[in-house]
């Protein structure tokens, strides 16, 4: 019985070890014991961007649908919280544009928080123009930086 | 008689080049147009009668003669045209032969004397003569010179020969401080002499650092840091040679400078809108300089800290604009174009220089506030951006990708061809004069 009892130890020690190990190969930022519908809504939310005019911040009506998908999740999962990183394209200055991209992120802010999201859910953060998403020159790569990105920070 | 009203000529020369368009008048009324370069000989370096000084001395004639090619007015007359060649027996009157320097066309001629000679530690006599009358202009003596010291020997003379013509030598006095770019969203910063010398990295952090602002007594410098998650105003200490990085509740910090007074002010968030605050000595939020329901950013004072020039988006798109500080009056300061930004009041307060974006890429202006007019000192190619006055209020720094990759350039409140400071490798930007950043 003792022998029985030590070799049960051993298997479930053994056990509990590869789940610790399996868990820690996760992709960052998913989590095993998250739910699906979970998961979908922290895809969906850092997937949809939001874009601007040049020198604008300005909410466009694409922007607006955009945004309403995401308010919708975050009021469903109040314990994701968001980073709304505002960006430019590279055709203003460096400092118009940190300020250009902060407001650009506030105006989305100030969207999803009319929608009814807790804004203690969103931070904000401007990158100006030193994050593209895009490189190169021209209007088709400059509409593609002139833009909001959404990364889920908690859930 | 002759050689003071000559004398008397070479000041007012230079005096016209140093001076605004607003004063321009006096160039022309005085001694009309056509010349507008001041033409300097080095005679050989001594070490006794007749007997040139050939380790140091030829070095700091090098880099004397380097230093001096930042000069715009100032042109360097070749050895080769001095007949007889530029060896005298002496180091000032009458043993020089001035006639030869002059017939070379010079206007000013150096002469250095080293009395214990010129290897080891010793000491230069430096002396600047005008050529039409032999009078001297300056002279002075330098001690305890080495190899090693000889650089910045060069940049003390060039200074003192810049002040005794034009009344000031701020900028072989001054250090540039300006990022440098390793990759998206890396950036540190770094200082030059103008001259490109004395070249070193002072901060080593992950991030981007951009808008270094050096204070007035030249220990500090504060610049906007952006990493991944956040904004910071990191400020890097002269003589601890460390970097803080001091977080705002807004997360945002654009673009600080240093006010005549030793405070800072930046633009942080007010609410929805960036707005200019006034921090203490602590870095704390003293009070709100310049806000309101649109973008204000970019601060620049002058000299007497009364007058802030600054960006605003409340006209629309982005304009300069003047602040008075005592009476709390704004004044649109860019009339044309619709994208301005980027303002540098220069310390005596008379111009700001700021970018315009054009269809060829951004182009510096200056405009001047006293006689309202506007001129355009850079013409690319590429993007020029980022202009910083120096003490002087002569010489403006700024940001260009004129040679592909982003480098640092010289060009004057005049305009004309812009002189690439070498910095090495890497995208430079952000350009700001100060006088501190002394090597430990």
């Amino acid at each position: 019985m003792k022998r029985f009892t030590l070799v049960l130890a051993l298997v479930l020690s053994l056990a509990a070890g590869f789940g610790c190990a399996k868990k820690q190969q996760s992709e960052p930022g998913y989590d095993d014991g998250m739910s699906a519908e979970m998961n979908a809504a922290i895809q969906q939310i850092t997937d949809g961007r939001v874009y601007f005019a040049f020198d604008k911040y300005t909410i466009l009506p694409e922007g607006k649908e955009v945004l309403r998908n995401k308010a919708e999740l975050m009021k469903k999962f109040p314990s994701i919280r968001v980073r709304i990183e505002g960006n430019c394209d590279e055709r203003g200055t460096q400092e118009y544009n940190l300020a250009l991209g902060e407001r650009r992120a506030n105006a989305a802010r100030e969207f999803l928080t009319s929608l009814g999201v807790n804004a203690g859910q969103m931070e904000t953060i401007s990158y100006g123009k030193e994050n593209p998403a895009v490189q190169g020159s021209g209007e088709a790569v400059w509409q593609q930086n002139r833009r909001d990105d959404f990364r889920v920070t908690a859930h | 008689m002759k050689k003071l009203v000559y004398g008397l000529f070479l000041q007012v020369l230079l005096w016209a080049f140093w001076l605004s368009p607003a004063h321009a008048a006096l160039r022309v009324d005085i001694y009309g147009p056509g010349q507008n370069v001041v033409s300097l000989a080095l005679a050989a370096p001594l070490r006794g009668p007749h007997t040139e000084a050939s380790s140091m001395g030829r070095g700091l004639q090098t880099l004397v003669e380097q230093n001096l090619s930042f000069l715009p007015f100032m042109r360097l007359t070749d050895p080769k045209a001095v007949l007889g060649g530029t060896l005298m027996d002496g180091y000032e009157p009458p043993s020089l032969d001035f006639k030869r320097f002059q017939l070379a066309g010079a206007d000013l001629l150096v002469t250095a004397f080293w009395p214990e000679g010129d290897s080891g530690t010793k000491t230069v006599q430096m002396r600047v003569f005008e050529t039409n009358g032999g009078g001297r202009l300056f002279g002075k003596e330098y001690s305890k010179v080495s190899t090693k010291e000889l650089p910045e020997v060069a940049d003390r003379f060039c200074a003192d020969l810049l002040e005794a013509l034009t009344g000031n030598g701020a900028f072989f006095r001054s250090t540039i401080a300006f990022t440098k770019s390793s990759g998206k969203m890396s950036g540190n910063v770094w200082l030059t002499k103008p001259t490109g010398r004395d070249l070193r990295q002072i901060t080593n952090i992950q991030g981007k650092a951009m808008s270094p602002s050096w204070s007035p007594d030249g220990r500090f410098i504060v610049f906007t840091h952006i990493d991944a998650k956040s904004h910071a105003l990191g400020v890097w200490d002269s003589s601890s040679h460390k970097v803080s990085r001091i977080r705002f509740p807004s997360n945002v910090v654009i673009g600080p400078s240093f006010t005549p007074g030793n405070k800072v002010a930046v633009a942080l968030s007010n609410g929805n809108y960036p707005a200019i605050f006034l921090l203490n000595h602590a870095f704390k939020k003293e009070r709100l300089l310049e806000g309101g329901n649109c973008i204000n950013v970019s601060p620049s004072f002058d000299s007497s800290g009364s007058r802030m020039a600054f960006t605003s988006s409340r006209l629309g798109g982005p304009q300069i604009f003047m602040k008075d500080l005592g009476s709390g009056s704004v004044t649109r300061v860019s009339m044309n174009g619709g994208y301005n930004t980027e303002p540098n009041i220069s310390p005596d307060g008379t111009l700001v220089v700021y970018s315009r974006m054009t269809e060829y890429g951004n182009r510096i202006f200056v405009q001047d506030m006293v006689t309202g007019e506007e001129r355009q000192v850079t013409f690319g190619p590429g993007s020029d951006e980022q202009p910083s006055f120096c003490a002087d209020s002569y010489f403006i720094a700024f940001a260009s990708s004129r040679g592909g990759g982003r480098g640092i350039y010289l060009t004057t409140r005049h305009g004309g061809d812009a002189k690439k400071i070498p910095t090495g490798g890497g995208s430079a930007s952000f350009p700001r004069w100060g006088l501190g950043g002394e090597k430990k």
